[in-house]
């Protein structure tokens, strides 16, 4: 007994001790950083502030705004993903021919570097050269050019369906995966049963669907509450700070103004509130399974 | 558990290392900088002629993204570690205070002293220094500039503008939106969003931040009049801007001016090489002037350029200096504005014979140079400046009104300076 408990320790410290190094060092620093002040005008120096940093950011307005474009920007393309994500699970789930390169080709969005793309997607939405534009005019939708990435609305807009068209993919996949672990007997009972396909796809499909859309949406919830490089490439958070994201706030604090302290205020708070919509989707989970 | 075995291994892996930082050691002394991808090539030649004149020293190059700001993150996050690998930071003129204040650069006067910097552009130098110490030298220095299609002006008889007025009414005239649009500039917010503002401003005779006084002249009725004037550029239907414009970066605009689509744009020296090349539609039409101010006030640039300032953490800072002394002196300084088209930062370069036969526009770079204006060297200038784009930029894109906007920014600046938050 003796020898399996110090075997199961040595099998574990290498594991352990990589976590204590890459996640927990890190993570104690940033907390404690955010509750500092730092002082770079003659040397960095770094003083503890309490709890001020804290009341700092609530009276920021700068952090209420882009606390706000991120729930906005993570709310709308999160949704927007899910709704797409899963009408292309359903078509790709269906047999026809080339499927599986259709499927293939269906994640190359996803396969692309981000910043790549959101220069891409910058020079589609441009008012002068932009692809974008010149379709709506063709197709006489709208009357004059719109300066996309140079208003507040369209601008938030633009990264939004950039970043649709790049995570989609991603949906598609977990929900495909979870269309597959639907057993097709419940579905020719059903059928045999007299249901319509959306009796079907609203009795059947969508109640098993639920865990696999959970997951994505955290996933994917996670992955856009922290965005920062398509923002950063697209719009650099302007016109006016309209799309600046609390990791973006965070990284100008860190990077061009030296205010770890701040810096980390801003990351530990987003991080909290990420934690708070986690666990309510796992509550969810839960009581999706138990009931 | 078998120590005898992982306590090799160890060793070697580490001894590995170690042997890695040895052979760094034992080569020639090397001292590297991080340039933009697109100035490696003259950079590298003015490191071999280092090279051979300096034997058993070696410069290497790294060559990095072109946008300012990913640089200076590179630079930052490089000496927030005390990295040694960079020895030389190539500084926008805005870094000093940034990285003089964090305490990564070593002080140089007593290197370059007055001797040395009484030949360089004075304004440039002045922008090296932080707390009364020198901690950046000038390579090169830009100022913004007013470019013109002589051909279209010219075919109406009408003379380059010097006051806002004519610039409005010279831009009404010739344009035709939206395959011609009258003026052109930087409206994203951003960095180059201040430089042209200042411009601005000094024309209306505003002031942003007094240097000495620290005074903060953003809430008076000058920088009201300029923000107007520019807002007024991009509304209603004499607009003679695009609407787009406010997502203009300098090489936006560049393009779209280059393409023969716009009479008039504010840009920096850097223009002039592209524009003339042959096959730009533009090439042999264009003029510069000054940038344009309101009657009775003075024209006004904003002073831009590069330079150099040596890491606190550098193994070769001797080295380091002695590659500033030669990329400031005459032979440097040939080699890379003749290649480039930059504005020399060697007062003496102005004049040198072979440069003016590679570039033409030398002449007329000098005396649009003394009208160059700095941006303050203040503790914290990142963030004064965002408060700055932030407020021109939600002007401009209707999201507050230019008043409040204005008195915002300028109270949040004031506790900045002050050492408090906004």
């Amino acid at each position: 007994m003796k020898r399996g408990l110090r075997e199961r320790i040595i099998l574990l410290l290498p594991a352990t001790i990589l976590t204590a190094v890459v996640v927990v060092v890190p993570l104690t620093r940033v907390v404690y950083l955010s509750f500092t002040r730092v002082d770079a005008s003659d040397g960095l120096r770094i003083q503890w502030a309490g709890a001020e940093p804290y009341f700092r950011s609530w009276q920021d307005g700068r952090f209420l705004s882009s606390l706000t474009n991120t729930v906005l920007f993570s709310g709308a393309s999160v949704s927007l993903e899910l709704l797409l994500g899963t009408s292309f699970a359903l078509l790709l789930n269906r047999r026809f021919r080339a499927r599986s390169f259709v499927r293939a080709a269906v994640l190359l969005p996803w396969a692309l570097p981000t910043a790549v793309m959101g220069l891409g997607w910058a020079w589609i939405f441009n008012d002068q050269f932009g692809v974008a534009n010149d379709l709506l005019m063709k197709a006489r939708l709208i009357p004059t050019p719109i300066a996309w990435l140079a208003e507040p609305g369209p601008a938030l807009v633009a990264i939004t369906i950039a970043d649709v068209w790049k995570t989609t993919p991603f949906v598609t996949l977990v929900v495909l995966a979870g269309l597959q672990g639907i057993p097709a007997e419940v579905l020719e009972a059903a059928e045999i049963d007299g249901a319509g396909p959306f009796q079907r796809f609203r009795l059947i499909v969508l109640p098993l669907l639920v865990p696999s859309l959970l997951v994505a949406a955290l996933f994917r919830g996670i992955q856009a509450f922290s965005a920062f490089d398509i923002v950063y490439v697209m719009t650099g958070g302007g016109p006016g700070g309209s799309t600046e994201t609390l990791s973006l706030y965070s990284f100008q604090n860190y990077f061009r103004y030296l205010d770890f302290g701040y810096g980390s205020t801003i990351a530990v708070q987003g991080a909290l509130l990420l934690l708070l919509a986690a666990s309510v989707v796992k509550l969810m989970t839960r009581r999706w399974e138990g009931g | 558990m078998r120590w005898s075995r992982v306590i090799p291994l160890l060793v070697i892996v580490l001894g590995g290392c170690r042997g890695v930082e040895h052979r760094r050691e034992n080569g020639p002394p090397t001292i590297s900088f991080l340039v933009l991808a697109g100035e490696r090539e003259v950079w590298n030649e003015i490191c071999q002629e280092f090279s051979s004149r300096h034997p058993g020293t070696r410069v290497s190059i790294v060559e990095g993204p072109n946008s300012t700001d990913l640089r200076e993150s590179i630079y930052s996050a490089s000496l927030l570690a005390n990295d040694v690998s960079l020895d030389l930071v190539y500084m926008d003129v805005t870094w000093t205070s940034k990285f003089a204040g964090a305490g990564w650069l070593l002080p140089l006067d007593a290197d370059f002293p007055e001797s040395v910097q009484l030949q360089l552009v004075k304004a440039a130098v002045d922008a090296g220094r932080y707390r009364g110490h020198l901690f950046r030298i000038p390579v090169r220095t830009d100022t913004g500039v007013l470019y013109y299609r002589k051909d279209l002006l010219a075919s109406a008889g009408i003379q380059p503008p010097r006051t806002f007025h004519d610039l409005e009414d010279a831009a009404r005239t010739l344009q035709r939106p939206p395959e011609l649009w009258g003026f052109l500039w930087q409206g994203s917010q951003y960095e180059g969003l201040v430089c042209f503002f200042l411009e601005v401003l000094s024309g209306f005779g505003g002031f942003w931040i007094d240097p000495d006084t620290l005074q903060v002249g953003l809430d008076r009725p000058e920088a009201l009049g300029a923000l107007q004037f520019l807002k007024s550029c991009r509304s209603g239907r004499e607009a003679i801007s695009p609407p787009g414009v406010t997502a203009f970066k300098e090489d936006e605009s560049r393009r779209m001016f280059q393409d023969g689509r716009a009479v008039f744009l504010r840009n920096w020296p850097y223009v002039w090489r592209l524009a003339q090349e042959t096959g730009s539609p533009v090439a042999g039409r264009i003029g510069v002037v000054p940038m344009v101010h309101a009657p009775g006030k003075r024209p006004a640039g904003t002073l831009g350029g590069w330079g150099f300032g040596v890491s606190r953490f550098s193994r070769h800072p001797e080295i380091a200096k002695k590659f500033i002394h030669f990329a400031i002196s005459g032979d440097g300084q040939r080699i890379l504005c003749g290649k480039t088209g930059y504005a020399p930062a060697l007062l003496s370069a102005y004049k040198d014979p072979e440069l003016l036969r590679a570039n033409p526009f030398l002449s007329e770079l000098e005396r649009l140079q003394e009208l160059a204006i700095a941006r303050p060297v203040v503790p914290r200038y990142a963030l004064v400046s965002d408060v700055l784009q932030r407020a021109l930029s939600s002007a401009l894109s209707g999201l507050k009104d230019p008043g409040p906007a204005l008195s915002r920014a300028a109270r949040e600046t004031r506790l900045i300076l002050r050492g408090e938050n906004p």
